[in-house]
């Protein structure tokens, strides 16, 4: 009996996938650790450290004002589409639409305007940010501010977070607002809803609000401190800065989905 | 008053420029993958890589999603007790709504942030202009590859998501909600239609065309060093993500 | 034979290139040189048609190639290759693959038959050892060298190097100005080589061209250079860093 020449023990089809599957399973650790440094270091810094204000209103502008646009085309074709299908089917199946415009109120609060706002600034803000860090990165502009003392993160990434989250969560209740409307005109307008009947209330509960401050937060935490890993991890020119923006959205929207099944899975066990 | 009105005038011709710009691009992609022969080996780098880069995320993507839909569905299901209803609820909007949109978002991210980047650079290191140097053309060199790798992989990955959806959702309904995945499967079958699914990989399909045209666009057309390349992704993956929302509305509103 | 007539560029308010007027006789080797940002790359791009003039005409062996589309530039690139200055080999390939793609791409051969052909331009530069591994391996110097391989796939009677032995290392600019002058001692290339590396200047030259904001100030072979008295190209030749030139 004779074993193949070339096989070793580390080198067998076992070994071999076990490693296909530890390798990602090491490098996502090894990210999310890095990650979670940068929190607890931009946590540190806010609290414990002078905040540059100036900065956080600067990119508070950039991430709110810039995005208002982008929100509310977003949010407002989502809306219509939303209740378009909605009303159809519940029309086919119920008959009745007396309480769609309740039940689709506590949805937004509960799901559709944290997440797809959140998934709106990863995309828009998350790549803005890994891309002026990245940029600062690759031209060693960061070098610099090392070398005059200034730590990064303080720097950098503690305006962009607080900026971030504060804006986040104005946002998502601008979000709830515009799918709303959005929606009350597509139900007025195609199905005879009066917009009186839409706007109902009475279906929400403080657990749907919490659900929705719970989701705006989180999400507000893990976009910039994400985007702004991404773009201190770039290296290598432009191509570094192209790496760092994609890595941002990537790791925003699964962030922002990974946390989303989390928190409504929280949200129906403890507040349902 | 004047520099405002030339603001707006500035952005809108710069907007017009760029959707120019954009639409004979793609017409040319368009006409060059009709007229030329593809070259072999872009084209399975190109499938090869917008499909491995894709499909973990997708997947991942779509369990949870799928998960989701159900934990939201089953707080209504609960309300009125029509446990039978959950996989209608769950699945009709996965497999219409939020399935492709998901799955989309997360392509245009992974794929069309890529695919930009890479443009971008190889623009602004002059490796465009290197191959017209060697007198061959880009676009059917670089663009069409890309254009039918991603809208191919869309495609294929909308329909292996919306499964995964599925999955995630009848696993979730089991152990979350309690609520038997036989009764949860069985919701499925009997609401759920072919014409669901199809619709759904009907907007995936238009949702690829529109990534593959964005992203190859801003990375073609991309200026500024190192800055134009973050700025030309930051740009991609915002109009692909709107134009998915938009193209959702049309589609939704449109097909039955 | 090369002509430039009265060519003229600008780019908004900068104007680049004022009317200048150059001939380059066949397989002869002439520089420009200048300052940087005095316009060498412009010009020379408007050879393949990278760039499109704004007045003056371009002939190419007696063809007029000012006004052509880009289709029909093609035709002229194949007689006439670029070596950017940045070397720009494609990151996504092989160095081998880099210079066998111009060769699938315009012969119809095989992929081996173009890979053997790549090999053997590589052997031109010294570089076919290396030809698995990828671009990003390998510094400035041996970049470069592999980019003139790949510019010399398609045989071309023309060859403009873009600034060849900048940021490169002593031994290998030796070896890239041996390079050009094989080209055109053996195989009648003319080659348009821009540059302010005064070692090669005055090692390879047939001729010399200065190039100073966006006019040519003198044109003729090293000995006039070593010899003359113009003010601005002693400053340049010397390397002064006072003295009338602005920069």
């Amino acid at each position: 009996m004779s074993a193949p020449a070339a096989q070793t023990p580390s080198s067998g089809p076992m070994s071999r996938s076990l490693a296909a599957v530890g390798g990602p399973l090491l490098m996502i650790g090894g990210e999310l650790r890095d990650i979670f440094r940068m929190l607890f270091l931009t946590l540190y810094y806010l609290f414990r450290k002078p905040v540059r204000w100036r900065a956080v209103v600067e990119q508070g502008y950039e991430i709110g004002n810039r995005s208002l646009v982008f929100v509310t085309l977003v949010l407002g074709f989502l809306g219509m589409i939303l209740i378009y299908q909605s009303a159809y089917q519940a029309q086919q199946i119920v008959g009745d639409l007396q309480l769609l415009g309740a039940l689709f109120l506590q949805l937004l609060f509960r799901e559709f305007a944290p997440t797809i706002t959140a998934l709106m600034i990863a995309t828009r803000v998350g790549t803005g940010i890994a891309a002026e860090v990245g940029s600062m990165v690759v031209t060693e502009q960061v070098d610099a501010l090392r070398m005059n003392n200034a730590d990064p993160i303080q720097y950098l990434v503690v305006p962009r977070f607080v900026a971030g989250l504060v804006m986040t969560v104005v946002l998502s209740v601008f979000a709830v607002v515009v799918c709303f409307l959005a929606g009350m005109f597509v139900a007025d307008r195609l199905f005879d809803v009066s917009p009186t009947t839409f706007f109902n209330t009475t279906l929400l509960t403080w657990g749907d609000l919490i659900a929705f401050l719970m989701k705006a937060f989180a999400y507000g935490i893990a976009v910039p401190v994400i985007s702004a890993h991404a773009g201190l991890s770039a290296f290598g020119g432009s191509e570094g800065v192209g790496a760092a923006t994609t890595k941002a959205v990537v790791n925003c929207s699964l962030a922002v989905v990974f946390l989303d099944f989390l928190l409504s899975g929280f949200a129906f066990v403890f507040l349902f | 008053m004047t520099s405002v009105l030339a603001n707006i005038g500035r952005r809108w011709l710069s907007l017009s420029e760029g959707v120019g710009q954009m639409t004979l691009l793609t017409l040319t992609t368009w006409w060059k993958f009709w007229t030329t022969a593809p070259d072999r080996i872009e084209f399975m780098r190109s499938l090869y890589k917008v499909g491995v880069q894709s499909f973990p995320i997708v997947v991942v993507t779509a369990l949870l999603t799928g998960a989701i839909m159900v934990i939201q569905s089953g707080q209504l299901v609960a309300q009125y007790e029509a446990y039978g209803l959950l996989g209608w609820g769950a699945g009709y909007a996965t497999l219409r709504e939020v399935g492709p949109i998901l799955i989309g978002l997360m392509f245009s991210g992974r794929v069309g942030a890529n695919n930009t980047a890479e443009l971008g650079t190889m623009r602004i290191t002059e490796q465009i202009d290197a191959l017209r140097a060697l007198a061959i053309d880009p676009i059917p060199y670089l663009l069409v590859p890309r254009f039918f790798a991603i809208v191919s992989m869309m495609f294929l990955l909308t329909l292996v998501g919306n499964l995964m959806a599925l999955v995630g959702g009848t696993i979730t309904s089991q152990f979350l909600l309690q609520v038997d995945w036989r009764l949860f499967v069985w919701s499925l079958r009997e609401y759920l239609h072919l014409s669901d699914l199809f619709n759904g990989l009907i907007k995936s399909v238009f949702f690829g065309i529109a990534i593959a045209t964005v992203s190859n666009h801003f990375g073609y057309h991309t200026s500024g060093g190192a800055v134009g390349v973050g700025r030309a992704v930051n740009s991609s993956v915002v109009f692909s993500a709107v134009s998915i929302f938009v193209l959702d509305f049309v589609i939704g509103y449109f097909l039955p | 034979m090369i002509e430039f007539l009265k060519v003229r560029k600008s780019f908004g308010e900068k104007h680049v290139l004022r009317g200048v007027d150059l001939t380059v006789k066949a397989g002869e080797i002439m520089f420009i040189i200048g300052s940087s940002g005095a316009g060498k790359s412009v010009l020379v791009k408007h050879l393949v048609g990278l760039l499109r003039p704004d007045g003056g005409n371009i002939i190419l062996d007696g063809k007029d190639i000012t006004y052509l589309s880009e289709r029909d530039f093609y035709d002229v690139r194949k007689r006439c290759a670029m070596v950017f200055q940045n070397s720009t080999l494609f990151d996504s390939m092989t160095l081998l693959d880099n210079v066998a793609l111009p060769i699938r791409k315009h012969f119809s051969v095989s992929l081996e038959e173009a890979r053997r052909r790549a090999v053997e331009k590589l052997a031109l530069v010294g570089m076919e050892g290396q030809a698995d591994r990828y671009p990003a391996d390998f510094g400035d110097g041996m970049r470069k060298k592999v980019a003139i391989a790949r510019a010399l796939t398609l045989d071309p009677q023309f060859v403009i190097f873009d600034e060849p032995t900048t940021g490169i290392d002593p031994i290998s600019a030796a070896i890239v100005d041996n390079l050009i002058r094989d080209l055109s001692v053996n195989l009648g290339v003319t080659s348009i080589v821009v540059s302010h590396d005064l070692r090669s200047i005055f090692g390879v030259a047939d001729r010399i061209a200065m190039l100073y904001q966006g006019l040519f100030i003198l044109d003729g072979p090293p000995q006039l250079y070593r010899e003359t008295d113009h003010p601005i190209v002693r400053q340049f030749i010397d390397g002064q860093p006072d003295g009338p030139m602005e920069v």
